[in-house]
């Protein structure tokens, strides 16, 4: 052990260390300064950087012994005398976040970008390149890059300096300071630290475990004892520290007889493959892949399904059958692949157990189904009500991977209540980007007939997800809803593979058909010589979406948009237009109270906010109806157990259009009862629960907590891109993004998450791939420098543009968007590409080589 | 355990030790690997840290940060100084060192998975050759596929440049690398052995440098291919040039037969065309990597279109 003197924050510190430690290992946990988040482990993502001496530094790469001597800032202590740095103002006035887990490596290297810069531009403005090259030592996964840039210029300009910035989030300045406790961050004391042991191999039975120093352990498997794909989760094991839990677990002595496995989806297909699924019981444990319940299925070896969608199916296929035997001008025949993509949550999966008072068990969990998952808890360990509660303040992104109980909670939990210790489960980078979860890949056939004047006359399309061990993953399904009533037949399938399981991801299916039948309408446009927006404004009974083909029509981008094909210089400019259709669900169970507490206004229920913006709704509602600063008003969320009130999960995009006219009825009782005077009606409190729409006619689908409720919402989506012919590298330019979902209830805070959705839909058309050896089923791509997600600097210009009548029907006449806005932007790029250089790429991510292949 | 020696004299690498500079590779591995292996960290050795400068040329102590060698040798050695500058992130720049960034491990997804084995990690084979090598090498030389990771020392080859070690002996940049051959290693160094500072010989009067890396992203990513040239410039002909591409085979690659092309040549197109089609011939590209070839062709087009420029 070696000890160093060095100065955190303006505090001297005496740190003992090893010297093999990071900084940011030593700053959490032997200084408790959580702020400072460990993401990425490999300097890739910043959010771990900390000052030393005034120079950004990552925490993640920085030895601890590096510290010595020298003057530490983290976010904790950017600001001074408990002002905050202007940077840090910023942030927060102009939505540079979401989630927040990324924020404070930002703000804390902006800070020192935005001091230099004035020290040597004085209240200049810097470009956005200049912005992005300072800071291309971080990623945000939600995308919140506008707001970052927003924010950024506006400090370099000197606008916070004397100024105290307004949030425009009820939960900013937590994010900015570092005051924000995720579930990552949660140390209790005498805690043990525990990891999961996985499945080295792809496929095999797992005999039993033991060992001699587990103290603790758990077994996590089925009774069937099989694993199905590298990386699944077969035991977990505590000890005092990670490190000593982490040679635990690679000393266990697993023993797995090897079975046959098959990864790639065309031999997973081969007769004589081996089966993922060997048997009909084996089967109904698949995980689902998708948010809604299953439909039944055939299978026939790894292949389940098709499950058809018809509608005048046999006419549809009858059709396309002529039109291909006619060589018909308006016949689409193309093939689409797309990749799996990764959730990529900053924070991982973490749970942290306490069942050290077996009368008592306190749950922590990073996730975006709080209340359902408190339940499923209770249930599963047989608590008693009132004696569990469960808590996710601050969640650092979920995009659908953290939708259920997963098996860091039961592991933690069980751990817990066998150690009588409290026990952290907090995954690694590695097992995030392995085993939590993915967008399927697809492969999907169109075939759509087209009249020379424009009419929709069939369309079939065939489309196989790659689900890995997961099932139940349609998508061409989706694709028959958006346009008109021709006759058309949609057929899903899903291969099975040992590859790790697909889980819903933000818009489920969505941008999966999109990429197909957004490119085959415009190579139908493109065939028949007509604009791509006059024919679908010819299909599209959706007259939200008629609006938005309006607005794009009369962009000046879209107007002036090239000929396709015309051009030859080296960077070849272009722009493309998708469309893009959701459902509109709501959770008529959603309770919410307002209440008055310590002469302030509380609202609160159990649902959960990750970066959407659900604590922010819920205050501006109850502020609105009371008529007072949203300062004034106190949101509780994200705690479920004894006195929860039921919160919808954070799936569907449920959430907004599920507590926001909850909460102002609930608030207008209140206010009917006490009336604005508060001071003497501590304690009064009023209770209102969501119920059904207005004039609500029979919902087809009802689950639990989930309504299908009437309307499709929709998006349009221009894309403007500029194509390096000689690189093979595109750049996104400009994105124009149309809203058809009503009001936006936290207007900013909506035009943030769209914002974000675009960047992410770039990550999905230009970089995201997993990546899996072919011969083990290994994950290679289980880090962020090999999956790559969007930066700071391949954000374009982004405008959003809300259309907001035909939700009347709903209360406060707005719905969710989280998904609906993620459908079309990689299908508009890939649109765009088509326009640039006359090469339609069909395959995600349209990467340099394959760009190059298609205009070689 | 940890070491920390105040000279050259008293470093001593056990058995299984790590020599550590700025660590922003060294970490990383540590975490993943779950190693505690004993380090001799080398940030408290006398002199390790900074540039001088004499009438032969500068010397880079092995603990100068890549952010100090673009700053400083901007002028005198533009080319090394831009790509320099131009790798990784601004945080990683500030820290990580010029020993370090010749001494780096490889990025090779397989070598650096906790569950696979490679030639580099002890095992006897290369399972990305026959797996999945999308950012292999194009110009195949040896059992291993994945190309060197060092951006510097592609710029280094540009120079006359000798690796002064710490127990004073020198070695050269091809010393250093070797051919490529050896798929277990990713550098020739003894295990022990700390490169205690780089001299580079003086920058050509008057001396131009561009620097260009084909990636899918704006910045911070592993190049697909790079490429470095510095350059003489008389009355609009070449006079001298050197020219260096990187991320397309186990080691970086000086193409002397492009330079051949451009020397006693103006820096037109065709000139660059003919230079860039030179670099590529011999390439050999694995079953993913033929895009690399237009890559090559792209990427020296480019970069001698910026040296063009940095002219005007």
């Amino acid at each position: 052990m070696v000890a160093i003197q060095t100065t955190v924050n303006g505090e001297a510190h005496e740190l003992q260390l090893d010297g093999h430690e990071s900084a940011v290992d030593v700053i959490r946990e032997q200084l408790g300064l959580t702020g400072t988040k460990l993401v990425c482990a490999g300097g890739v993502c910043g959010a771990c950087t900390v000052q030393i001496d005034g120079t950004p530094a990552v925490g993640c790469l920085t030895p601890a012994t590096a510290l010595r001597d020298r003057e530490v800032t983290t976010v904790e202590g950017l600001g001074t005398d408990g002002d905050l740095h202007p940077v840090q103002r910023a942030f927060m006035a102009h939505d540079g976040l979401q989630c927040g887990y990324c924020t404070p490596g930002f703000v804390v290297d902006a800070a020192t970008f935005v001091d230099r810069w004035q020290r040597e531009h004085g209240t200049s403005e810097p470009d956005r390149h200049t912005i992005a090259d300072a800071l291309a030592g971080h990623l945000c996964r939600c995308g919140a890059y506008e707001g970052i840039y927003r924010a950024v210029a506006a400090a370099c300009r000197g606008d916070f300096a004397s100024e105290t910035g307004v949030s425009l989030r009820v939960d900013g300045r937590a994010k900015v300071t570092g005051d924000a406790v995720y579930t990552a961050d949660v140390y209790p004391d005498d805690a043990l630290e525990a990891v999961i042991v996985r499945s080295p191999i792809a496929a095999g039975t797992v005999g039993p475990i033991s060992s001699d120093s587990a103290e603790h352990l758990v077994d996590l498997l089925d009774d069937d004892r099989r694993v199905r794909y590298a990386g699944q989760p077969i035991a977990a094991v505590a000890a005092p520290t990670l490190i000593e839990a982490r040679q635990l677990a690679a000393d266990l002595s697993v023993r797995i007889e090897p079975a046959p496995f098959v990864i790639d989806p065309d031999d997973a297909l081969a007769s004589d493959a081996p089966l993922v699924y060997e048997s009909r019981a084996a089967k109904k444990t698949a995980p689902n892949a998708a948010e809604g319940p299953m439909a039944p299925a055939r299978w026939q070896g790894n292949l389940r399904g098709p499950n058809p969608t018809p509608w005048l199916g046999t006419l549809a296929k009858r059709r396309v059958k002529k039109a291909r035997s006619q060589g018909a001008k308006g016949h689409v025949a193309l093939h689409f692949e797309t990749a799996v993509q990764l959730h990529s949550s900053f924070e991982p999966h973490a749970t942290v157990a306490d069942w050290s008072d077996p009368d008592r068990l306190r749950v922590w969990t990073s996730t975006q189904a709080l209340d359902h998952v408190a339940h499923e808890l209770a249930d599963h360990f047989g608590v008693e009500p009132g004696k569990i509660d469960v808590v996710s303040d601050f969640i650092g992104g979920g995009f659908g991977s953290k939708l259920s109980v997963t098996p860091d909670m039961t592991a933690a939990i069980e751990l817990s209540r066998r150690a009588r210790k409290p026990v952290r489960l907090v995954l690694s980078r590695a097992e995030e980007l392995t085993a939590t979860g993915n967008r399927p890949g697809s492969r999907t056939d169109v075939d759509m007939v087209v009249s020379d004047d424009g009419d929709l006359d069939a369309m079939v399309l065939d489309g196989q997800s790659l689900t890995g061990v997961s099932i139940n993953s349609p998508y061409t399904a989706l694709a028959t809803l958006v346009y008109g009533r021709s006759p058309r037949l949609a057929r899903d399938s899903d291969i099975v593979a040992n590859a790790p399981p697909g889980t819903p991801f933000r818009g489920p299916g969505g941008p999966t058909y999109a990429w197909a039948l957004e490119q085959s309408v415009d190579q139908a446009a493109h065939q028949i010589g007509m604009d791509p927006i006059d024919l679908r404004r010819r299909w599209d009974g959706n007259d939200k979406r008629q609006a938005l083909y309006d607005w794009a029509s009369n962009l000046p981008v879209w107007s002036d948009r090239p000929a396709t094909g015309t051009q030859t210089g080296r960077y070849q400019r272009g722009v493309g237009i998708a469309s893009g259709n959701w459902l509109y669900m709501v959770d008529p169970d959603t309770e919410v109270e307002v209440s008055v507490c310590h002469g302030r206004l509380l609202v609160r229920n159990a649902t959960q906010d990750m970066g959407t913006g659900s604590k922010t709704v819920l205050a501006r509602a109850v502020a609105g109806v009371f008529d007072v600063p949203v300062a004034d008003v106190d949101v509780e969320i994200g705690r479920a157990g004894s006195r929860a009130l039921h919160g919808p999960t954070s799936g569907g995009s449920r959430t907004t259009a599920s507590i926001h006219s909850t909460a102002i009825e609930a608030a207008e009782k209140l206010k009917a009862e006490v009336g604005v005077d508060l001071g003497s009606a501590e304690g009064a409190s009023a209770t209102a629960t969501r119920g059904g729409d207005h004039s609500m006619r029979p919902v087809p689908i009802t689950f639990a907590n989930l309504q299908l409720g009437r309307g499709f919402s929709a998006a349009v989506h221009v894309s403007e891109v500029e194509v390096d012919t000689l690189t093979g590298k595109t750049r996104v330019v400009s994105v124009h993004g149309g809203l058809a979902i009503g009001v936006p209830h936290a207007r900013e805070l909506a035009i943030s998450q769209c914002e974000g959705s675009i960047i992410q839909g770039i990550g999905l058309a230009l970089y995201e791939n997993q990546i899996l050896d072919p011969h083990s089923g290994v994950t290679l791509t289980s880090n962020l420098e090999d999956y790559r997600i969007p930066q700071l600097g391949d954000t374009p210009e982004i405008t959003i543009h809300f259309h907001e009548p035909g939700w009347e029907h709903v209360p406060g006449g707005g719905v969710g968007l989280g998904e609906v806005a993620t459908i079309s932007p990689a299908a508009s790029v890939g649109n765009a590409i088509f326009n640039a250089t006359g090469h339609r790429p069909t395959t995600l991510p349209v990467r340099p080589d394959r760009l190059l292949e298609g205009l070689r | 355990m940890i070491q920390f020696p105040d000279s050259y004299d008293t470093i001593e690498v056990p058995a299984g030790g790590v020599v550590r500079s700025g660590g922003t590779d060294l970490q990383q591995r540590l975490r993943a690997e779950n190693a505690r292996p004993t380090i001799v960290d080398l940030t408290g050795v006398d002199g390790f840290a900074g540039i001088s400068s004499s009438p032969d040329g500068v010397r880079i102590g092995g603990g100068t940060t890549m952010a100090a060698v673009a700053a400083e040798l901007d002028a005198s050695h533009p080319a090394l100084a831009i790509a320099t500058g131009s790798l990784a992130t601004p945080q990683v720049r500030a820290y990580g060192t010029i020993a370090g960034n010749l001494t780096q491990h490889t990025r090779c997804w397989y070598y650096r998975h906790p569950e696979m084995s490679c030639f580099k990690s002890g095992g006897d084979s290369c399972p990305a050759r026959t797996g999945r090598h999308l950012y292999g090498v194009v110009f195949d030389r040896g059992e291993c596929v994945h190309p060197h990771p060092s951006t510097i020392a592609m710029a280094l080859l540009c120079y006359e440049t000798t690796l002064i070690l710490a127990d004073g002996s020198s070695k050269t940049m091809d010393e250093l690398l070797g051919d490529g051959n050896d798929p277990t290693r990713d550098h020739l160094l003894a295990d022990g052995d700390v490169i205690a500072a780089v001299h580079v010989e003086p920058g050509w009067t008057d001396e131009r440098g561009a620097y260009f890396r084909s990636i899918s992203r704006f910045e911070a990513e592993w190049p697909l291919v790079e490429a470095v040239v510095r350059a003489r410039v008389d009355d609009g002909v070449i006079a001298e040039v050197a020219l260096a591409v990187g991320g397309v085979a186990t080691v970086p690659l000086r193409m002397t037969a492009a330079e051949a092309i451009l020397v006693s040549s103006e820096l037109t197109d065709e000139t660059i065309a003919a230079a860039a089609a030179a670099c590529t011939e011999g390439a050999n590209p694995l079953p993913e990597t033929g895009y690399k070839v237009d890559l090559v062709l792209a990427t020296v087009t480019e970069t001698l279109e910026r040296l063009r420029a940095a002219g005007e």
